[in-house]
């Protein structure tokens, strides 16, 4: 086991207006690796990111990265991290190139090495043709020349929040690649994202994170083996709100959105799930149905819809 | 996975500490990305304040009517003086304040740069900007009113010195009041600089209780400074201007890298 590049020890921060943002949390990322921060809005991953950066000051626990702490030394944190905030990069006024250069000549890069880095960079995210322009940049432009200016230069710990957002799905995948590939030539890589069924190609491990702690943290087979069934069932409901009536004991529903139903079971059970499901299609209840083997989806709806039954 | 063909720095390879001369190269990068962003102003941000030079001197003829040598003097030195306290007590607020507003300080703020030289970056992109307006201002001075000027090598560091503490005084101002409180407070000084600061007028002219104000402040200090290295002529010691202004610096760079470094 390569040793850890970021150490996160029961990390505590309670926001003036007495918002408990961060309850204890305990995470470590190794060298070479991405961790995935997964958990819906407010769980406080963001508030876990600023604390790593040295920009929030924690009430208790301590950051170590490469082996320092840097709770009292913000400074060296910004060194050791490269990172890409929530919010986009302000870069008005610039051409996307102008912007990554400079973030990787303040970041300490020599002009040339800066500069094949950028064209790289721009190559493989196909943005070669845009990267010149100074016109105001659509959402998914934004969001990728925030990403290279993180990535042109990376520290020991590469921090992304939400790197994917308003990226089309063609870039998205170059995307994956590079973030996998800042992970391979040594970064520690921190990623927060909602894309959940995406990211599970590109994590080796993750947290899951619910009201400032962590719910549950391990590689995505450990995570998807702890919900004890390894077949999921997707529902398309008629009508939003109306579910379905008579449900086997057999299946465990984790998550309904909107006319989406999720839910798990064992092999056994599948022949009585799936008989069911049918039957509510046909009285038209449930208008389609899919089955498969269980993901890094439902085992983070399981935890993020029903933490303390999950616990269990 | 995508092929990837140049190979990356190793993370801890030179990043782990600043590199050499840190403070300079990240100050002279952060100006250089106020230069490019503000590009598409920039000629008009210099047209303004030549239009302003050239409005002072003519404009104050209007003012008051009958311009001797000797106040023709004062004004345009006074000028320059002026514009370059307003750059850093109006300008440099405005531009923290929105600065906060478009995420850019946040961005900057985790970004391996020393906590004051994004202000300092400002600051000097400012002067650059004012500064061909003040050489206009003292060229009009001199053929209209036949103003003689004598000046000496002290001007560099007396407008370094300037704008430095003004922008100092108006950083630490924005950054401990809220964007609203700021804008007033401002355009508070900015009036009280223009009508009751000894810039445009000597400190006599004022009364008492005004002139012993201004000695704690750095406002007639700075004028004086200014003024001296252009025409040769003082109102008060240069060594005891030099301490004034150059002591409000020092304390207000205190208050703003206190304020930039603060963390919640």
């Amino acid at each position: 086991m390569s040793p850890a590049v970021l150490e996160v020890e029961a990390l505590t921060k309670r926001y003036r207006k007495g918002v408990l943002a961060n309850d204890g949390v305990s995470i470590q990322v190794e060298a070479g690796e991405v961790f995935g921060l997964l958990g819906p809005n407010g769980a406080g991953k963001t508030t876990l990111v600023s604390q790593i950066l040295g920009l929030l000051v924690p009430d208790a626990g301590s950051v170590r990265i490469g082996g320092q702490d840097v709770t009292a030394r913000p400074e060296r944190a910004r060194w050791l991290c490269s990172y890409q905030p929530q919010a986009d990069a302000p870069v008005d006024g610039l051409s996307p190139r102008e912007a990554v250069e400079l973030v990787g000549r303040i970041r300490g890069g020599a002009p040339t090495a800066v500069r094949r880095r950028c064209d790289q960079l721009f190559g493989e995210l196909d943005l070669i043709g845009a990267a010149d322009q100074r016109v105001p940049l659509s959402g998914g432009m934004a969001r990728l020349t925030g990403f290279c200016m993180a990535a042109v230069r990376p520290g020991a710990v590469v921090v992304l929040d939400e790197p994917t957002n308003d990226v089309d799905p063609l870039r998205r995948r170059a995307l994956w690649a590079l973030i996998r590939s800042l992970a391979d030539d040594g970064a520690g890589v921190v990623l927060v994202t909602h894309n959940v069924v995406e990211s599970e190609r590109c994590v080796d491990r993750l947290a899951i994170m619910g009201a400032g702690r962590v719910l549950s943290q391990g590689t995505p087979a450990q995570l998807k083996a702890d919900l004890g069934a390894p077949l999921r069932i997707q529902l398309t409901l008629d009508e939003a709100g109306s579910e379905p009536a008579g449900r086997p004991p057999g299946l465990a529903v984790s998550n309904v959105t909107g006319r989406r139903m999720l839910g798990q079971m064992e092999l056994a059970d599948v022949g009585d799930v799936v008989a069911w499901a049918k039957e509510q299609q046909d009285q038209g209840v449930v208008s389609e149905f899919s089955v498969g083997p269980a993901s890094l989806e439902d085992a983070y709806a399981r935890w993020v819809e029903s933490p303390e039954e999950s616990r269990l | 996975m995508t092929a990837i063909s140049v190979p990356m720095a190793p993370p801890s390879a030179g990043l782990v500490s600043p590199p050499r001369r840190f403070w300079l190269r990240s100050y002279l990068l952060l100006l250089r990305w106020q230069l490019l962003r503000q590009r598409r102003l920039l000629v008009l941000f210099v047209m303004v304040q030549l239009a302003i030079g050239v409005g002072v001197i003519y404009g104050f003829a209007f003012l008051v009517p009958s311009i001797t040598p000797s106040v023709a003097l004062f004004f345009s030195t006074g000028a320059a003086t002026l514009t370059l306290i307003l750059i850093g007590l109006v300008v440099v607020p405005q531009e923290i304040a929105q600065g906060r507003m478009s995420g850019r300080a946040a961005y900057l703020s985790a970004l391996p740069v020393p906590r004051l030289a994004p202000m300092l970056a400002d600051v000097t992109f400012w002067v650059l900007v004012q500064l061909p307006g003040s050489v206009a201002t003292l060229v009009l001075a001199v053929l209209r009113f036949h103003v003689g000027l004598h000046i000496s090598a002290l001007i560099i560091p007396a407008v370094a010195l300037t704008a430095l503490t003004s922008a100092a005084v108006g950083c630490a101002i924005s950054m401990s009041l809220p964007p609203m409180a700021t804008q007033q407070v401002s355009q508070f000084l900015s009036i009280a600089l223009l009508l009751f600061s000894p810039i445009n007028f000597p400190l006599d002219r004022l009364p008492l209780v005004l002139q012993d104000i201004h000695r704690g402040l750095p406002v007639f200090y700075m004028a004086d400074l200014i003024r001296g290295a252009l025409t040769g002529r003082h109102q008060t010691s240069v060594a005891l201007a030099y301490a004034v202004v150059g002591a409000w610096c020092a304390a207000c760079l205190a208050l703003s890298a206190r304020a930039a470094s603060r963390r919640n």
